[in-house]
């Protein structure tokens, strides 16, 4: 298609990659990219490593902002997609500001899960999926000595290495359901404790939280199955969910995330979903699958891009690499690095 | 303390409170012990639509120009506002309403068209008023109380100026007015907790004598007034109506009087009949009722009675840029009117100087018996700055009137040719003299004389006259005082602000420059100014008019043609532009 006006809804791998593919193939048109952080995209593995003090905060971003602007790429940060009216292809913004497309690419990644009997205790425990939250960790981080970690995803174990070199004391709740949408098994979650264990991390053999008290900004009361501590920060990972919310009223198609053909297409014409949020559906397996991790983000975005300007591309990925879990089926490029 | 130099601008439409809103950034930080250069930029009409912009530049030393970069920009209107995103700093930060009435395009959108890099911070200006005030109408100090939380300001700098802003119209609207801006203040401490920067921590406030936010307009009101100023006719006129305001409330506990006459021309004549009879009088216009009076003055170099008349220059010709700057009437001032008819022209930098150099015009006045013209600009007249509670010292106030003495009685010559050209005033009432006042060419007596020997005779008189007043000049000043300069650069009015942060910026880069501060423009110190020039390789004057009128003035001092920059864009000259010329003339750019 020839459409002049292209929107990017993510400031992720996905959207990023997606933008950069949309300049270089379409030189003539306009793209943006919208994105709820106020600062760009960055390489969010590095978070632990700015908790821990090696990489300053300033070295973490994949692009300078001149990138952008010798790109011609138009970056709108700070501004967040409050709702899409795909019939008048307009997305609209938080602060009230209406803007046209011809094509659309949404991208908005993940935000971190919390399983619902913990999320009465939310306002308690940190996460850690943005620049936003790794200072919150810096911060709260300066004030106490131990730390307790909820899950057991990848960023916690990134994290509670950061932890150990910063000399906090961590104690550890493994959880079967933190490796979303991956459950434990008994040899994985095994092989984690003892792992753990070695570094000198405290797991604790409880599986239930019952009850968090924040006491002070210091101090949080944890109340477990079997036993009761204080700790000064509790973080909770247990992976993440597509971060689609506001548009489940919009018309797309949504179960967990938003379900595209296998060229990334959602119901709608010229409007694409990649990365974290999309459901890919699979001819093969005749079934969506999920796709997490950073290069998965940054090959939909390059081909839900190229097939907005007129390829047809589909997505490649042997039904061997899907895993199907609980129902669902996942798509992971770090899984068999782990 | 690292330095700090931030600049600050709110920008809505007429009505939006945005004049308001930035003289309260003025007043805080200044209460703050910042260093403050404000300036308003408004429209031309007199009531309606239109932008409003106020520059705040706010610095821990000493400020003398405002930057064509903007750190912080506070939209009260974001239609309005996106004219000023271009001025914004790559990693400045943007205030705006984040929650307006209805929709708006991505035309209408000030979000749309910032670069990547300027932060946002939107909060819902209109309904944090609303919610803790009952009204809307306090969505500009919302804002502030936003910015304040942001960017470090001590909160309480803010409500002491709400207080003194809003504390005559009672309790009720002081109330609403501190709500609003505290309400602004706790969003933003809640909302952007992570995104506070501090800009404005840690500054010690200076000990000693309190400093006062004053205007060019108002410095110059108070100079009349502390001179003695017994009358003021005036005819209203953007950028000089102000001093007229100041006056009609400062003048009258004082004996003194404002009146408002018909025209410009009425003015001029009243300020000629007031001065002729003894009477402190002055005037303040612009351009288009100087062009008015110039007849007139030309009556007072003719006369030779004693008249200060203000010209607060604006975009010209004509009714031209009612509310922008301009440096245009230089040429006017100096040459204006029929003959031969020279008169002391003068032209302050600053706001201190618009209040030294007026009580100054009136001693200048009485004592060369002539027409004072100080030249200011809209740029001077209107921006504020916080300085020292200006005085004048006894020697400064004191009158210079050279009388006749006793002895004269019954020969009286009027016009007595003098060395210094001065000839002693006798003023009406004053038993035993006889009281001229003629447009006609005169003998010494003052009768009507037009052979070629007196008007040869008088018009050397007069001439000598002023230039004599010379001795009783500011004279030009020259800063950094080096021996070997590659270039020199000339400044007057308020451009010299400009043309000072420039050089000193140059001098930073390893420049070897120099500016000269031009302030007695008729006449003029052509010695102290060829010196300057002749250790400079190279001469550039920056104005703000097309024909580089000081350059057409003096120019020829120097032994080559001086460089010149004129620009008529109707703000003042970024000292930045004058960096850039520098470094092009100095490396060999020159065409």
């Amino acid at each position: 298609m020839s459409a002049e006006r292209f929107v990017i809804i993510g400031n992720g791998p996905a959207g990023n990659e997606a933008a950069e593919i949309l300049r270089e193939k379409s030189p003539r048109s306009r793209v943006t990219i919208f994105g709820k952080e106020s600062i760009r995209s960055y390489k969010p593995h590095l978070l632990p490593d700015v908790i821990a003090g090696k990489v300053d905060q300033e070295n973490i971003f994949m692009k300078p902002d001149s990138y952008f602007r010798e790109k011609d790429i138009q970056l709108r940060l700070g501004q967040r997609v409050k709702h899409v009216d795909f019939n008048k292809r307009q997305v609209l913004l938080e602060h009230r500001e209406v803007v046209s497309f011809d094509g659309l690419i949404i991208a908005t990644g993940g935000k971190p899960r919390i399983p619902e009997p913990l999320e009465v205790f939310e306002d308690v425990m940190l996460t850690l999926k943005t620049a936003f939250d790794a200072q919150l960790w810096v911060d709260r981080l300066s004030k106490t000595d131990s730390v307790l970690i909820i899950g057991g995803d990848l960023t916690s174990l990134s994290l509670t290495r950061a932890l150990i070199n910063l000399g906090k004391k961590v104690f550890f709740i493994v959880n079967a359901e933190s490796f979303w949408p991956l459950p434990f098994n008994e040899r994985l979650s095994t092989e984690i404790q003892a792992r753990l264990c070695e570094k000198g991390v405290e797991v604790l053999n409880s599986r239930t939280v019952r009850r968090l008290t924040q006491l002070s900004d210091t101090s949080v009361e944890v109340e477990t199955d079997c036993e009761k501590i204080r700790v000064g920060v509790v973080g909770a990972f247990f992976g993440l969910v597509p971060d689609v919310k506001f548009l489940v009223r919009s018309g797309l198609d949504i179960d967990r995330g938003i379900l595209v053909d296998e060229n990334l297409q959602t119901r709608f014409a010229n409007v694409y979903a990649a990365g974290d949020c999309a459901q890919v559906y699979n001819p093969v397996i005749k079934d969506y699958w999920v796709s997490i991790g950073y290069e998965n983000a940054r090959t939909l975005g390059r081909i839900a891009a190229l097939n907005m300007l007129g390829e047809m591309l589909s997505v490649k990925s042997s039904p061997e690499s899907i895993f199907s879990l609980n129902g669902v089926k996942v798509n992971t490029s770090w899984w068999m690095e782990f | 303390m690292a330095k700090v130099d931030i600049t600050v601008e709110v920008c809505g439409m007429a009505g939006d409170g945005t004049i308001a809103a930035g003289g309260m950034i003025n007043e805080a930080m200044s209460l703050g012990g910042y260093y403050v250069l404000g300036f308003d930029s408004y429209p031309a009409e007199i009531r309606g639509f239109g932008r409003c912009v106020t520059h705040s530049r706010i610095g821990s030393e000493e400020i003398s120009a405002l930057q064509d970069k903007t750190h912080v920009l506070i939209s009260l209107n974001d239609v309005q506002s996106r004219s000023r995103a271009p001025f914004l700093q790559e990693n400045g930060m943007v205030f705006f309403d984040s929650n307006p009435a209805s929709y708006v395009t991505e035309e209408e959108s000030l979000a749309a068209v910032l670069k990547t890099g300027v932060k946002l911070y939107g909060m819902p200006f209109s309904d944090l008023a609303t919610q803790a005030a009952g009204s809307p109408r306090g969505r500009n100090l919302s804002a502030l109380g936003g910015f304040a939380a942001v960017c470090g300001i001590d909160p309480d700098l803010f409500r002491q100026v709400i207080s003194n802003k809003f504390e005559s119209k009672g309790p009720r609207v002081l109330d609403m007015n501190l709500k609003s801006f505290d309400a602004g203040h706790e969003y933003a401490l809640e909302n952007f907790s992570h995104r506070l920067v501090g800009l404005f921590k840690g500054l010690e406030v200076e000990k000693g004598e309190k400093k006062v936010m004053l205007s060019g307009n108002s410095a110059i009101g108070k100079g009349a007034v502390d001179a003695g100023l017994k009358l003021y006719f005036g005819y209203p006129i953007t950028p000089a109506t102000p001093i007229m305001e100041y006056l009609a409330k400062a003048l009258p506990p004082r004996g003194g009087q404002v009146v408002q006459m018909e025209d410009e021309i009425a003015s001029i004549g009243a300020v000629l009949g007031a001065s002729y009879a003894g009477a402190r009088s002055m005037t303040a216009t612009s351009g288009p009722g100087f062009a008015l009076m110039t007849e007139l003055i030309t009556h007072g170099v003719m006369a030779e009675i004693p008249a200060v008349i203000l010209d607060a220059q604006r975009g010209g010709p004509s009714t031209g840029l009612p509310t922008k700057t301009e440096q245009s009437d230089l040429q006017a001032a100096v040459f204006g009117g029929p003959g031969d008819s020279a008169r002391i022209v003068i032209a302050p930098t600053n706001v201190s100087e618009c209040y030294k150099f007026t009580v100054k015009s009136f001693q200048l006045a009485e004592r060369y018996q002539t027409p004072v013209i100080v030249l200011t600009d809209f740029f001077l007249d209107n921006r504020v700055e916080n300085v020292h509670p200006p005085h004048s010292t006894e020697q400064e106030l004191q009158r210079l009137s050279v009388t006749p003495d006793s002895s004269k009685q019954g020969d009286y010559k009027r016009y007595e040719d003098t060395p210094d050209g001065i000839s002693p005033r006798a003023l009406p009432g004053m038993k035993g003299f006889n009281f001229v006042a003629t447009g006609l060419e005169h003998s010494q007596y003052g009768a009507p004389d037009y052979s070629p020997e007196n008007h040869q005779k008088m018009s050397a008189k007069r001439h000598r006259k002023i230039e004599s007043a010379l001795r009783d000049l500011f004279k030009p000043e020259e800063f950094f005082d080096d021996s070997e300069v590659d270039l020199g650069v000339i400044g007057w009015g308020s451009t010299f602000g400009s043309v000072l942060e420039a050089t000193q910026e140059a001098r930073r880069k390893g420049l070897k420059v120099s500016a000269l501060k031009i302030t007695s423009i008729y006449p003029y110190h052509a010695r102290e100014i060829r010196a300057f020039m002749n250790k400079c390789k190279m001469i550039l004057i920056p104005e703000l008019n097309f024909e580089g009128h000081l350059a057409n003035l003096i120019g020829h001092l120097h032994n080559s043609d001086v460089f010149r920059l004129n620009l008529v864009t109707g703000s003042p000259i970024p000292p930045s532009v004058i960096v850039s010329e520098i470094e092009r003339l100095i490396s060999g750019g020159v065409k």
